[in-house]
């Protein structure tokens, strides 16, 4: 089951992030997010060392944390999708097709001529596709 | 000597006997042989050792005994094994237990491979039993599967580790930790399980660490199998460790719930002193006494567990959890993870603080928190703050309380949702992170400082026992976290004003607080002090408060009402009035809130106004600071002010092109015009017009005076004579390009002038610049000098351009070719008839716009034989002013036009010879003048003449 996800910007600041949990850990969850960005600076900044190709943006697994994965999307803009997911086998594809849809509605919602590039995303719509597309994957 | 290797004594492992040298000298060597084979003993097992050299002996027994060591390991392996191959018992715990002797077996004979195999054999084997046996009560039997597994898991990972598989190693944990993740047992005692879960990674993690495997990176791997991806991190201690800090937390946590439900606490501690861990690995047992006899007993699994929760009482797991975390603070933040050791940071800062240790706590959350607030996690920043400033709240710190609460509130905290179901340990001391509970924290601290005086005996329940009736004052500046809290933008709506008049400010103070805030006054304070000015607010009581910032006297403004409403500006307009010149700019605004509470927030320009971290990506709507959008976005909190309006009058006297040579003389005049001249200065530059300085770069030698092309001579006072000069320090300064010289005194009226000289050394434009300060009333402290400027281009121009050519004499000879064409190197040199004479042409063009008085000209001859010089004068001048000649502008001397000066008159005569008779015209003359373009042109009666044949006489007529 995917947990939460999250988009976060060019500074490293969140742009969206929703969790889907009945449980009342989202500051864990936060946390995690949070934490996740160091992998992708790495992997980022050592493409060569993390064996990702350049023109890929999915990142793969960033780091397994407790009873959690967690696996990382950059896009051109260098806009940082993460995903949080409770599910222990996760195939890639699975994982890679989710973050090709998220990252869909993503553009849809920048591109809305009133939202403003940088800041947080407070579409509703957003909001409701993302859980629309959230519901659809379960891994296992 | 006769070492039995084992006992007992068996012949299949045969005895090893050494034996003295000394003893062949007693027993002789058949004999030996005899006893030997009567004993059934191999030759090598017969070792003689000569005493005297025992350390070369020495290698030889050990070799033996290892020999027969090993013999003895293989053969006991080998029986084991066969016994595990024949299945000859079906129960698991006898194999684990044949598996795991193979394995100990051959890891003594340093065989890592099949001891790596059979270790895990006795793993997978064990793990079988968790469902099926049934020795041991249920809780007891899973802590002995669980202990053994552990211990297995140990040999397994040591292993690999030491063989330098660090990717299999990191596997191996990571099934090993997903088989046994869900192995929970009772989930009433789960904290055994969450004990042991932290052992394992701590245990890996150290195990991680002493590994010289770890040396090599972790990149240079495969990252794992295509079936369990290996991440990063999976590779650092620091995660292990953090994570078995982070079960370790769980087991902590769920211990303390335990022990608080349970009812009979007291009696958990008396009856378990006697249990002790059997010498079975993994099996407890007690003691009981029996007459005089000591029994060992198995226990029962409320027994254990009474045990279980006494021995887990006695650990201080906090100082555990704490030291590990530390350990993966430091070496995240060794690997540049800012994020996860951030997060370590906040881990053991919770611990800190649940230990009550408020300083070491504030210290990690303090690491934390600049994190957050650098990148704007409002969610977890929100969390922080809300440990921190209970943190404060412990320490007694009022002004960090204040400072931590009103970040909080200013965050921009926007969900509305109100989790009332949820449990409180779910969130920090902050509470959740709603609108409503910023708002509950910004009336806590509101009513902290703002209330009245007689209530201040009741503030203990705050956590505050004293200094709370003393003013409190925060700075916030542009780095401030409390930036949100009070933004002042100060806008001047000129960019330029004149001293002493008025110009308006527009002030802007922007809050993020959620409740509006009603200020009682403002101080804006400016970088002149005069400027200084409050706004008061109207409804609030006139406090006479001592200000240290804002003179008695000073402007003061009232407003109807001074509220913050939230995210929406304030625009206050107002004017003042600057009393000096020079740059005025706008430093700070202090707001005052009740009677002790100030904030000073430093002031910004509009045009470099930034949002701060933590609102910058908000989403909301945003409004200008002032009305007018040009200075929402260009306006500057700073402004010009203009120098008074001098009163001083310098006039430079000449204008006109100077002459190349000529001592340029240019008259300065300054003259009162209603102000006195204190302390005058005049500075004197010349600049040259086209760049590049006024000497040229090949003649660059600082010192030469001739590599300046114009120069300042010299500076002669109104007095003019030298006594003055050296009285006063007239001339105080004289360069090349530049002059200094002080103005007397001069009272209203007055005027006082000197002279400049300046020569030109080169036809050059060039800019005077002369400035003159000066103060106004006298040489008063914090008087200002007054400045006037007055710049004048000069042209330095040639006066004459001299051209000669020599006429050359009528050709005389052939023309032939080749001696016509001149040679094109030799045109410069005009070839001259030998022995005749020949005429030189020589002209002096005057090139200025004024008539020039030509003197005389001397043709210099630089020749071998000797010089010849000649003055030349004008051939056909009028003669009255002898040896000298005027030229007008632009006039060639000794050419065909002729000028004519004002007041002067010109006879142009000439002879006319008449070849025939008869009517006959004469040479046209017309006049032609240049300046006024007048035309004169005689009647053809009077250009005319009649020739008589006989008499050849002619008259001449001219005007």
């Amino acid at each position: 089951m995917i947990v939460c996800v999250a988009v976060v910007g060019h500074q490293n600041n969140p742009l969206y992030i929703q969790s889907f949990t009945e449980a009342d850990d989202a500051l864990k969850l936060h946390h995690i997010v949070h934490c996740s960005l160091d992998v992708i600076d790495e992997r980022v900044n050592n493409p060569s060392k993390s064996g990702t190709t350049l023109n890929e943006a999915f990142l793969g697994l960033l780091y397994p944390a407790l009873n959690y994965k967690v696996y990382g999307y950059l896009t051109n803009t260098k806009v940082k999708f993460i995903m949080v997911t409770t599910d222990l086998d996760v195939r890639d594809t699975d994982v890679r097709s989710f973050f090709r849809k998220f990252h869909a509605a993503y553009v849809d919602a920048v591109s809305n001529p009133f939202h403003v590039p940088g800041k947080k995303i407070t579409s509703r719509t957003f909001s409701e596709s993302v859980t629309n597309i959230v519901r659809s994957y379960s891994f296992n | 000597m006769v070492y039995p290797p084992f006992s007992p004594f068996s012949l299949e492992y045969p005895p090893l006997i050494t034996l003295s040298q000394l003893v062949l000298e007693v027993i002789s060597e058949d004999r030996l042989l005899a006893l030997r084979k009567r004993a059934e003993l191999d030759s090598k097992y017969v070792l003689f050792l000569n005493h005297s050299e025992l350390p070369l002996s020495l290698p030889r027994i050990a070799s033996a005994f290892s020999e027969l060591a090993l013999a003895y390991y293989r053969e006991e392996a080998r029986r084991i094994k066969s016994r595990i191959e024949k299945r000859s018992s079906t129960s698991l715990d006898l194999i684990v237990r044949y598996c795991f002797k193979v394995a100990v077996y051959a890891e003594f004979r340093r065989d890592w491979g099949e001891a790596l195999k059979f270790y895990e054999d006795a793993y997978h084997s064990l793990h079988e039993m968790i469902g099926t046996s049934t020795r041991l009560p249920a809780i007891q039997r899973l802590v002995e599967i669980k202990t053994i597994a552990e211990l297995l898991h140990f040999k397994i990972s040591t292993l690999l580790l030491h063989g330098g598989k660090l990717t299999e190693a990191v596997i191996w944990f990571h099934q090993h930790k997903s088989s046994y993740d869900k192995v929970v047992g009772s989930t009433e005692y789960i904290f055994l399980h969450w004990e042991w879960m932290s052992r394992q990674f701590l245990v890996f993690a150290e195990l991680l660490e002493a590994s010289s495997a770890t040396v090599q990176s972790f990149s240079s791997l495969n990252q794992g199998t295509a079936q369990i991806p290996l991440t990063e991190f999976e590779f650092y201690p620091a995660y292990y460790y953090q994570l078995a800090a982070h079960y370790l937390q769980n087991k902590k946590s769920a211990l303390e719930l335990l022990v608080s439900m349970s009812v009979a606490a007291q009696e958990i501690d008396g009856s378990s002193e006697s249990i002790t861990p059997s010498v079975y690995v993994g099996q407890f047992s007690q003691l009981r006494e029996k007459g005089e006899a000591l029994t060992l007993h198995f226990i029962t699994d409320e027994e254990y567990i009474r045990y279980a929760i006494s021995e887990a009482k006695r650990f201080q797991d906090s100082f555990e959890i704490v030291a590990w975390l530390k350990k993966s603070y430091e070496s995240f933040t060794n690997l540049k993870s800012r994020r996860m050791a951030a997060f370590c940071a906040f881990e053991i800062a919770r611990e800190y603080f649940g230990l009550s240790d408020p300083s070491n706590a504030k210290f990690f959350f303090d690491i934390t928190v600049n994190l957050y607030r650098q990148e704007g996690w409002v969610s977890l920043l929100w969390e922080v703050l809300g440990y921190l400033r209970e943190c404060s709240r412990n320490l007694g710190a009022f002004k960090d309380f204040v400072e931590l609460s009103l970040e909080m509130v200013a965050l921009p905290v926007t969900s509305c949702d109100d989790f009332g179901n949820l449990r409180d340990k779910t969130y920090g001391p902050g509470g959740p992170a709603t609108v409503s509970r910023r708002e509950s924290i910004h009336r806590e601290v509101f009513t902290l400082f703002c209330r009245e005086t007689e209530l201040i005996s009741s503030t203990e329940e705050s956590g505050f026992k004293f200094a709370i009736d003393s003013p409190l004052h925060l700075e916030i500046d542009l780095v401030s976290p409390l930036r949100p809290v009070l933004l002042a933008s100060v806008a001047f709506h000129e960019q330029m004003i004149k001293p002493r008049s008025l110009c308006s400010i527009t002030l802007s103070l922007l809050s993020h607080l959620p409740l509006p805030v009603e200020i009682d006054h403002l101080e804006v304070q400016f970088n002149q002090s005069t400027c200084n000015f409050v706004v008061r607010n109207s409804q609030k009581p006139l406090v006479a408060s001592p200000s240290s910032t804002v003179q008695s006297g000073s402007q003061e403004e009232n407003e109807p009402s001074l509220v913050l409403v939230p995210n929406n500006w304030l625009r206050l307009t107002y004017a003042i009035k600057p009393e000096k010149s020079g740059k005025l700019e706008c430093l700070s605004v202090l707001a005052k809130l009740g009677t002790r509470f100030t904030i000073s927030s430093r002031a910004e320009s509009p045009a470099a106004m930034e949002d701060s971290p933590v609102w910058k990506h908000e989403n909301y709507v945003q409004s200008l600071p002032t009305k007018d959008p040009i200075l929402a976005v260009f306006g500057q909190k700073a402004t010009q002010v203009e120098e008074p309006e001098p009163q001083v009058d310098v006039s430079l006297g000449a204008s006109g092109p100077a002459l190349v040579g000529e001592n340029f003389t240019m008259p300065i005049v300054v003259t009162s015009k209603g102000h006195a001249v204190y302390s005058g200065e005049l500075k004197i530059n010349l600049v040259d017009v086209g760049g590049g300085g006024l000497f040229s770069p090949r003649e660059a030698e600082p010192f030469s005076l001739e590599s300046h092309h114009v120069e300042i001579c010299g500076i002669d006072g109104a007095e003019g004579n030298d006594e003055s000069e050296s009285e006063t320090g007239n001339i105080k300064k004289i360069q090349q390009s530049f002059g200094l010289v002080s103005v007397p005194n001069l009272k209203e009226g007055e005027s006082w002038s000197c002279k400049l000289e300046i020569k030109w050394h080169r036809a050059k434009p060039v800019m005077l610049f002369v400035s003159l300060g000066y103060l106004p009333q006298g040489s008063e402290a914090n008087a200002q000098k007054v400045h006037i400027h007055k710049s004048l281009q000069i042209e330095g121009k040639m006066p004459l351009v001299i051209n000669n050519r020599f006429m050359l004499p009528y050709r005389r000879d052939h023309l032939l070719l080749n001696r016509i064409k001149p040679a094109p190197d030799s045109e410069d040199i005009s070839s001259l008839p030998l022995n005749e004479k020949s005429v030189l042409v020589v002209s002096a063009k005057n090139c200025t716009e004024i008539a020039l008085k030509l003197m005389c000209m001397s043709i210099e001859l630089d020749d071998e034989q000797g010089k010849t010089s000649c003055l030349i004068q004008q051939g056909g001048g009028g003669g009255e002013t002898s040896g000298s000649a005027n030229l007008a502008p632009g006039e060639e001397f000794k050419s065909n036009t002729v000028s004519v000066l004002p007041k002067s008159e010109h006879v142009l005569s000439y002879k006319l010879v008449p070849l025939t008779c008869g009517q006959q015209q004469l040479p046209k003359i017309t006049l032609t003048s240049v300046r006024y373009s007048a035309e004169f042109q005689p009647s053809t009666i009077a250009s005319s003449v009649f020739v008589f044949p006989s008499a050849p006489q002619a008259n001449s007529t001219a005007k």
